[in-house]
């Protein structure tokens, strides 16, 4: 027992002295389900690069909306993490509270920060007033999944190219015996796929501090999702059910983030998978939000050492081989060149699956924030008005729209 | 323990006194938790229900009644009273009378009753966030234990049953994802986590019931067991009923878990299951509005304060014996 008791303080002593060289830096992320796996294979190559550098993870946050709020209130008690993950449409907030750290400082000091291959386009999502805050860490853009089994038994050759090229197709399918063909995902983050409507015309969600929810393109997304939840009858499926089933070969089409695709493959059952631009209303989409997020840097510590094994981390997470695990363990896709270009170069010929969401890039458009202290419960008021239409207890889209623009100006900092 | 004399009896005021302040001393620190773990607070919430503060903001606004007339005017909100109000309507009288039959069942059981009692305790025993996410695996709409269940009725004599007629037709209803359905799952999972605490309740209030009394009835002809239940039982039971049936009030109310589980994202569909606890969560918590979190905490508080009353006020009148 005595025995046991001394080894243990050594042990305990030896831990402390070890820790004391060692420089740790507190970390948090968001969805678990799809980066668990990229951090884990960066890890190693890190722990090795830089041997004195501890990375202590957090609890991951459940989705976007979770991360900011933490990260809110950890401001408030005073426990923020070093680095934190935070959704591209969520970093606004989180500058204008002051909580997120302007990177300038960091930056000057690079030698050759462009050379790494952070490029203008991707930077520019995370600039606010000419200061770079947040280094894009994995960029995602909507796409289709198809179930190409299914699509075949149920009579489909062509995979669709605009959204009546979909409802044509769920009527065909539903003609012939598949019961579930399509999942649309209305229920993703931040309204990203009334976003994703609105971009599609070209038209932006939120213009000069007004969210536009009263514009005739915002009735006619409204209606287009009418229409797609309508017609073909799409059951009301929460998302990650949704995920799940698609995964277990039930449904035949799922629109949604590329972002699943890592995971969407993991645990998929025995079906063939292709992916497929997003579909347009009229052709192909003008534009669409950009999803994913950055890693923005809210160390609150005084000590030198700290922030730069922070800045240490937060670069290798966002350029060369640790952005390059984005890509193979997930469906983003790295906003670095350098991981682009040269480490992935044959990957994407190797997963064409992948390579659908690159192929779409140039439709590239920031994913809004909505202004003011009430940004979530704006995002929440969308939500719920889309879920009115998905479960039929909205009918009339014109007074549904009015209804959420009463709602939301209600919400506004300026009525 | 002093012998009280004539001079002795002039000093007693003062005597008294010092008791008085020696136990205003020994009270103090409890009374000076009670106030600030419990009472400041609640009045802290109270004033920031009048006001726009939201989380990570230096300063705020008062906005009057602006928070409460919103409680009652919009939609959403009325949404949250008819979730709340029909899970309590529910949830309260059965899980009490099965909770009370359960007892009445267990306790004319020898040995074997406390394998029964083990049993429908389990439920209250497990955590319901971990229980809810075993459900969630269940209700799934395709891959889930229960619509596959379902399934296996089709094609046979069972069609007869309208509903599984229709479910066979056009699939089985998504539980969780519907409107008409989610608020009475919710209330299942309720009464199956909730009535098993009843029944505990009621097995300690049994034992208090004197068996004199049943030989009573009995002489006095009441010999069936209905007779018995309805002239013994159930009036000796009264306090037990008041206080279980209170108490199951204001877990009812309290219903929260389930909710973050099944419908993170907006209390379900169509805000359906939008129970009061979630939105205070959602609005405090989630979108750091503390001012019109707040607000509903104080709704919140009333109502729980005004069974608490009834509670006491039916204590206090009859059922005592």
């Amino acid at each position: 027992m005595k025995t046991t008791l001394t080894a243990m303080a050594v042990a305990l002593s030896a831990t402390a002295v070890f820790a004391e060289e060692k420089v740790t830096i507190e970390f948090a992320y968001p969805y678990s389900h799809l980066f668990d796996v990229t951090y884990e294979a960066m890890m190693p190559a890190f722990n090795e690069a830089h041997p004195n550098i501890e990375v202590k993870f957090r609890a991951t946050y459940e989705s976007y909306e979770d991360g900011t709020n933490t990260v809110l209130r950890e401001a408030v008690s005073g426990n923020l993490p070093d680095v934190t993950m935070q959704g591209l449409n969520r970093q606004a907030p989180l500058v204008d509270k002051g909580i997120a750290q302007s990177l300038e400082p960091f930056i000057s000091a690079e030698a050759d920060f462009e050379k790494d291959g952070y490029h203008q386009a991707m930077l520019s999502l995370s600039t606010f007033d000419d200061q770079v805050y947040g280094l894009p860490f994995s960029i995602s853009l909507p796409v289709g999944y198809y179930n190409l089994d299914i699509l075949k038994e149920g009579g489909i050759t062509e995979l669709p190219k605009t959204w009546d090229d979909v409802i044509a197709a769920c009527k065909t399918m539903k003609a012939n015996g598949i019961d579930n063909p399509i999942f649309w995902g209305w229920n993703i983050t931040g309204n990203w796929f009334m976003q994703a409507l609105l971009w599609s015309q070209d038209s932006a969600i939120v213009k000069d501090g007004r969210v536009t929810m009263d514009s005739p393109e915002a009735l006619v997304a409204l209606e287009q999702m009418q229409e797609i939840f309508t017609e073909c009858e799409m059951k009301n499926l929460e998302w990650k059910a949704a995920l799940a089933s698609f995964s277990a070969g039930e449904i035949g089409m799922m629109f949604w983030s590329t972002s699943a695709l890592g995971a969407v493959e993991r645990s998929q059952g025995d079906f063939e998978l292709v992916t497929g631009p997003f579909p347009g209303l009229n052709g192909a989409p003008m534009g669409l939000p950009a999803g994913g997020n950055a890693a923005m840097l809210t160390s609150t510590s005084d000590d030198p050492k700290v922030r730069e094994a922070a800045w240490t981390w937060l670069k290798y997470i966002t350029s060369g081989e640790g952005a390059a695990e984005v890509a193979k363990t997930t469906g983003y896709m790295p906003p670095n060149k350098a991981a682009n270009e040269i480490i992935l170069a044959d990957f994407y010929e190797q997963n064409p699956n992948k390579q659908t969401a690159v192929d779409q890039l140039p439709l590239l458009r920031d994913w809004l924030a909505y202004p003011g202290d009430n940004g979530l419960a704006i995002t929440q008021v969308i939500y719920d008005g889309i879920e009115r239409i998905v479960t039929g207890d909205a009918t009339d889209m014109k007074e549904l729209q009015e209804e959420l623009v009463e709602e939301i100006a209600d919400l506004l900092p300026n009525g | 323990m002093a012998a009280i004399d004539a001079p002795a009896a002039a000093r007693a005021p003062r005597e008294v006194n010092r008791q008085a302040r020696t136990a205003w001393c020994l009270a103090s620190p409890a009374l000076a938790l009670m106030f600030l773990i419990l009472l400041v607070p609640v009045v802290v919430a109270g004033v920031l229900s009048f006001t726009n503060y939201s989380l990570g903001n230096s300063g705020f606004d008062w906005v009057g009644f602006e928070n409460y007339d919103r409680l009652f005017s919009r939609s959403t909100y009325e949404k949250m009273f008819v979730a709340t109000f029909t899970y309590v309507a529910v949830v309260v009288p059965i899980s009490v009378a099965l909770g009370l039959g359960a007892a009445l069942l267990v306790n004319s059981l020898g040995r074997i009753g406390d394998v029964y009692k083990t049993i429908y305790f389990l439920p209250v025993m497990a955590t319901l966030l971990a229980m809810a996410i075993v459900w969630e695996f269940m209700l799934h709409p395709t891959i889930g234990v229960i619509n596959q269940t379902l399934e296996l009725s089709c094609g046979t004599f069972l069609e007869v049953v309208p509903f599984l007629a229709n479910g066979c037709a056009d699939g089985f209803p998504l539980w969780l994802g519907d409107r008409d359905y989610a608020i009475w799952v919710l209330c299942f999972i309720g009464i199956w986590q909730g009535f098993g605490f009843n029944m505990v309740l009621y097995l300690a209030g049994l034992t208090a019931v004197h068996r004199e009394l049943y030989h009573a009835a009995e002489v006095d002809g009441a010999k069936s067991a209905w007779e018995r239940f309805r002239l013994v039982t159930w009036p000796a039971l009264g306090p037990t009923t008041v206080f279980v049936v209170t108490i199951s009030c204001i877990r009812a109310f309290q219903v929260f878990d389930t909710v973050e589980a099944f419908w993170p994202q907006g209390g379900g569909p169509n805000k359906s299951t939008y129970v009061m606890m979630f939105a205070i969560f959602e609005k405090g918590v989630q979108q750091n509005l503390i001012g019109i979190g707040s607000a509903i905490t104080m709704l919140f508080l009333v109502f729980v304060m005004f069974l608490t009353l009834i509670q006491r006020w039916l204590v206090e009148r009859k059922v005592h014996y």
